[in-house]
């Protein structure tokens, strides 16, 4: 199944029915699916007529109670951040997915990953933070869909799914599963009518200083707790690894190649891959640096993510850095030769 | 053809603004619009252009098909970024540090660009004044990202987000008139072209220009692609638009209508449609009810030219 395919039908197969979306490339294989699903299904599928009436259709979805996403690519994603930080502040469910492209500006629409610190380091204004997956596989990104829906109900926040081109593109066998049984609690927030009981109101404008700080505190805890709770990441032959690479999503597909073609001529040589990128997981890679001699972050963008690690690693071990930004996609050959050298050099 | 100041091609502007060698589909007749707008222009033209077709097509890195200083800007802000090229060429030349010139400052979109997400940014720039032209290529859809519906899109066309089939008919709103909303803003000048008709653009877009203050033209831009017909035959569909008068050709000077053609014979809705990928499915039943739709339409233009004259 294609990617773009998978992550619609985890949508509708998690509840979600209603999805608001606007054209931009490389993501508009998403709203065409969902153009056509949610007939099948009785769902609502609108195309707003600009990024930021979208995202708050879904924020208006969010707050009558549905289940809602929507997705865009980089520029779009810009756009939207207003909405961002507004379901964040009014503590709202909803799916944001984000295939991220080349950039700055209109750049081009080949996978990049560029998005990392718009992505995690909340984009929108305010003190917020907000979920951030980034699948590598298409099954993953089908499980990560379906299960973004629950964290977003569960902790009550938006969340995102960083993705780029080459996710959306690529076709994998994947096996659609329903949606394994998670409580949810019940939405005592949802504005549907004030019958014989008193209004609800959802709003963010505190002018109160001490209660705005009240509020800001009380996000602050709950983002603690999914700081504790959420992190993910998966970890190949990083057992008696000397060289550890990290990378995320389509990079981590490459360097995962390049960790191969390493083992394969005796290079003691792992992967770690954040799943989540917020929560980062910190835990793993202050583990790892126990064990390891060297990490070495690849991403497709010129070195954001670098950043998170050297806080997890706090210099106990050296991070170094290769980046390939603008949307190129370096081969596995490519990453396997920047090992050796880095092997040759730091004498591992 | 009498108020018409150039019409033979002879006399047709020879040099080219917008040239030759762009990555257009086949047989695309947004680009000869903006081919024959750029004639009508001159080289004294400053143009800011939105993400679409034509900005895509025309300026793919390091290659360009402009001969006028070119400015490329986000999505939705095309009339934002003229209105303050505008403003700062104006305290330019009252400051003396260039020359003070006739300048054309032109704004152009596609209709997703237009009548969808940056209707905000042109409602302002019309209701401030600028003195600029804004052009929009309609296609009736987002055809640079894969053909889907915008709100230009006429009623029960196809397209990849509002598929045609049991359960829908396909585009389920009406397009949406961006030429009314315009004049409802009391601009000196708004007017309707076709690129099947060039000297009638040409004649509207220098029009325009001259006109001090701000000036809409709405270009019908025949997709061969999104509209799925034969690559030859875009100009006979914009004909064949005008003719049946789904897209009639009018101007409006400070409010007056004028209709600029009126066709000799009204053909049918059905010699339109037809023949056109994204109507295929639409019964006749259908068809019937939006001919009348066109007709109500098409008498209203009709009365509010005749009542000027």
């Amino acid at each position: 199944m294609k990617g773009t395919d998978a992550l619609g039908e985890a949508a509708i197969r998690a509840g979600c029915r209603c999805y608001f979306g606007y054209p931009i490339t490389p993501q508009n294989e998403v709203p065409e699916y969902m153009s056509r699903r949610m007939q099948e299904v009785g769902g609502v599928f609108l195309q707003g007529e600009s990024e930021i009436a979208s995202i708050n259709m879904v924020l208006g979805a969010a707050a009558s109670g549905m289940r809602a996403m929507t997705s865009s690519s980089s520029p779009g994603i810009s756009l939207k951040q207003e909405g961002l930080s507004f379901l964040a502040a009014l503590e709202l469910p909803a799916v944001i997915v984000n295939i991220n492209r080349g950039g700055p500006g209109l750049g081009n629409i080949a996978p990049s990953q560029g998005d990392y610190y718009q992505a995690t380091r909340g984009g929108g204004h305010g003190d917020y933070r907000m979920p951030v997956y980034a699948p590598a596989y298409v099954q993953e990104l089908y499980d990560i869909t379906m299960k973004s829906f629950d964290v977003a109900d569960l902790y009550r926040t938006p969340v995102m799914i960083l993705g780029d081109g080459m996710m959306g593109q690529i076709v994998e066998p994947i096996y659609l599963h329903e949606r394994p049984d998670v409580e949810i609690p019940p939405k005592d927030y949802i504005l549907d009518g004030a019958e014989n009981r008193p209004s609800r109101i959802i709003k963010s404008l505190i002018l109160d200083p001490v209660e705005m700080e009240e509020h800001n505190w009380k996000l602050k805890r709950k983002y603690d707790l999914m700081a504790h709770e959420l992190p993910e990441w998966e970890e190949f032959m990083t057992n008696d690894a000397k060289l550890t690479i990290i990378a995320y999503g389509t990079a981590a597909r490459i360097a995962k190649g390049a960790v191969k073609r390493a083992r394969s001529e005796g290079l003691k040589v792992g992967l770690l891959r954040p799943i989540t990128l917020w929560p980062f997981p910190e835990e793993a890679i202050r583990n790892l640096a126990k064990k390891t001699k060297l990490f070495l972050v690849f991403e497709m963008s010129t070195g954001q993510m670098i950043d998170d690690v050297r806080l997890a690693v706090e210099g106990k071990v050296p991070c170094e850095f290769y980046g390939r930004p603008g949307g190129v996609v370096p081969i596995p050959q490519e990453i396997a030769r920047i090992i050796e050298r880095y092997w040759l050099q730091k004498e591992l | 053809m009498d108020k018409f100041s150039v019409f033979s091609s002879r006399l047709v502007e020879k040099s080219e603004n917008f040239t030759s060698g762009h990555r257009a589909c086949q047989g695309c007749a947004e680009a000869l619009a903006v081919r024959h707008v750029m004639k009508a222009l001159g080289r004294d033209t400053i143009v800011a252009m939105s993400t679409g077709c034509m900005e895509i097509i025309s300026s793919p890195l390091p290659l360009t098909s402009w001969r006028v200083p070119w400015i490329h800007n986000a999505f939705e802000n095309s009339a934002a970024v003229i209105s303050g090229c505008e403003s700062g060429m104006k305290a330019m030349m009252r400051k003396g540090k260039i020359p003070a010139k006739k300048i054309n400052f032109v704004a152009m979109g596609g209709d997703g660009a237009t009548a969808d997400i940056g209707m905000g940014a042109l409602s302002g720039a019309l209701e401030r004044g600028h003195n600029m032209v804004y052009i929009c290529y309609d296609n009736e859809a987002y055809m640079n990202t894969g053909i889907q519906r915008s709100s230009s899109t006429p009623y029960g066309a196809s397209t990849t987000t509002s598929p045609a089939g049991k359960a829908s008919i396909g585009q389920r709103t009406q397009k949406k008139n961006m030429a009314q909303i315009a004049v409802a803003h009391n601009i000196p000048y708004v007017a309707t072209a076709c690129s099947s008709f060039p000297f009638d653009l040409m004649e509207k877009v220098k029009r325009a220009a001259e006109t001090p203050g701000a000036a809409y033209v709405h270009v019908l831009s025949v997709c061969p692609t999104g509209w799925r017909i034969p690559t030859q035959d875009a100009i006979k569909y914009g004909r064949l638009a005008v003719d049946s008068c789904v897209f009639p050709l009018y101007e409006v000077i400070e409010g007056k209508y004028r209709l600029t053609y009126k066709p000799y014979k009204k053909i049918p809705l059905t010699e339109y449609l037809k023949g056109q990928g994204r109507f295929r499915h639409l019964t006749d039943k259908e068809i019937q009810l939006i001919q009348q739709k066109v007709d109500k339409d098409y008498e209203r233009i009709l009365r509010l030219s005749e009542e000027e004259e």
